[in-house]
């Protein structure tokens, strides 16, 4: 059979599919008449994703200028030129992925696991190329302090990202979340490499990186926790 | 199916409160919207609820739309929306009902209204959800591969993929059922 002829198939059956009654037209347009009043659209799509990166970038230099600028001062011209850029392509792809997500039928560029993934890799690549410190000095210890500090920095840029996008409405919650997390950790990781002087390539690669997965996984599960809850309540 | 531009108009004047143009976008999209539902196996009371839902979903977030943008693409990631939340809930409610043990002669559905589906929803009851919705959105509803790939939040080559998968299945049922060549033989 080819594939015309299914489509011939598909036709007539849509042909023979009922029509919709007036009485359920006029119900609708019942129902919607009350509370009818101009509204004023979203903003354009450029302005929001401009909003979530400059968000991200004030809350970063305000977080790195109170903790102490040692680690972009550490830095030499290339290794700057190599993090810096990479970091506001990447803040720039999430941003705009997730101003397209609070709008029903935007175009997406990149499913949200794929996102936090590339993310990860772009930033590892560049922290194998740029660090050549091997050693593994108080791992654990300063791990958990740049982790801490980079999820600190995070959680204000995902409140003030919601607060601009509220107006908007996510069609998949999860993925929303996901990519406001990976987000969030992005400005979180931009706060860790002005501010962190520690070059050891294993704490740059696990613990710095690590805020974006840790970002992105808790902005999905924030997203889905209330359906979780809402089918707790269900009957 | 209407134009683009013209329903680009009529969104725009609906966004400045024009009840005129509110009603014709109901009376314009509906009857697709509604065969959207149907397709996804939707009987036709829980399709008419659904287009109810998805209408004044709609409403509420009638201000996410940005003229300039394509609009079905628009309408059809809402009402994906609402199918999605509305088989979640059939599923909670489902799961309760097999827990209270209730018995099935009291819970089963009144013929000609729950399980009355047409025959488009029979043609495709044998896709998977996610092939079923691409086939629906792109040969029934006639929307480009672009504007599906908007309204499922998915890519191009995804959509490309799911439609051309369920043409597979489509194909070896339809030929296991012998119909004949190029004429509808019934498919109960």
């Amino acid at each position: 059979m080819k594939e015309r002829e299914i489509d011939e198939l598909l036709a007539q059956a849509t042909k023979d599919s009922a029509t919709v009654s007036p009485a359920l037209l006029e119900r609708i347009a019942g129902s919607i008449k009350p509370s009818l009043r101009p509204v004023r659209p979203m903003l354009p799509g450029w302005l929001l994703t401009g909003g979530l990166i400059l968000i991200a970038i004030a809350v970063a230099l305000a977080g790195a200028a109170r903790a102490g600028l040692s680690g972009i001062e550490r830095l030499t011209v290339f290794e700057r030129a190599l993090i810096f850029p990479a970091l506001g392509v990447l803040l720039w792809a999430s941003a705009a992925e997730f101003a397209a997500s609070m709008v029903p039928g935007s175009k997406r560029r990149f499913h949200p696991g794929l996102l936090m993934a590339l993310v990860c890799l772009v930033l590892m690549s560049v922290f194998v190329v740029v660090f050549r410190d091997y050693h593994t000095t108080h791992f654990v210890s300063a791990g958990i302090t740049c982790l801490v500090a980079g999820i600190a920095h995070a959680i204000p840029v995902a409140l003030l990202s919601w607060l601009l996008l509220r107006r908007g409405f996510a069609v998949n919650p999860v993925t929303a979340g996901a990519v406001a997390g990976t987000l969030a950790g992005l400005a979180g990781i931009t706060m860790l490499e002005l501010h962190c002087p520690n070059f050891q390539v294993l704490h740059v690669l696990i613990w710095h990186t690590a805020v974006i997965p840790i970002g992105a996984a808790a902005g999905a599960f924030i997203a889905w926790a209330p359906q979780m809850r809402a089918g707790f309540r269900a009957p | 199916m209407a134009p683009d531009g013209n329903l680009e108009i009529l969104m725009a004047a609906y966004q400045g409160g024009d009840f005129g143009a509110a009603t014709m976008l109901i009376e314009q999209l509906s009857p697709q919207l509604h065969r959207f539902f149907v397709g996804q196996l939707a009987s036709r009371r829980d399709a008419d609820d659904l287009l109810q839902e998805t209408w004044l979903l709609i409403h509420k977030v009638r201000h996410t739309y940005r003229v300039g943008e394509p609009v079905m693409p628009w309408f059809y990631g809402i009402a994906r929306h609402v199918r999605v939340n509305h088989y979640r809930k059939a599923s909670r409610v489902a799961l309760h009902e097999e827990q209270v043990e209730t018995p099935s002669e009291l819970a089963a559905p009144t013929p000609g209204t729950q399980g009355a589906t047409n025959e488009l929803a029979e043609l495709l009851a044998p896709l998977p959800e996610s092939q079923r919705e691409v086939i629906v959105l792109l040969k029934v509803e006639g929307m480009s591969l672009e504007e599906v790939a908007r309204a499922t939040s998915s890519s191009v080559g995804s959509v490309k993929q799911k439609a051309h998968r369920g043409y597979e299945r489509l194909r070896e049922r339809l030929a296991a059922m012998g119909l004949p060549r190029g004429r509808r033989g019934g498919l109960s």
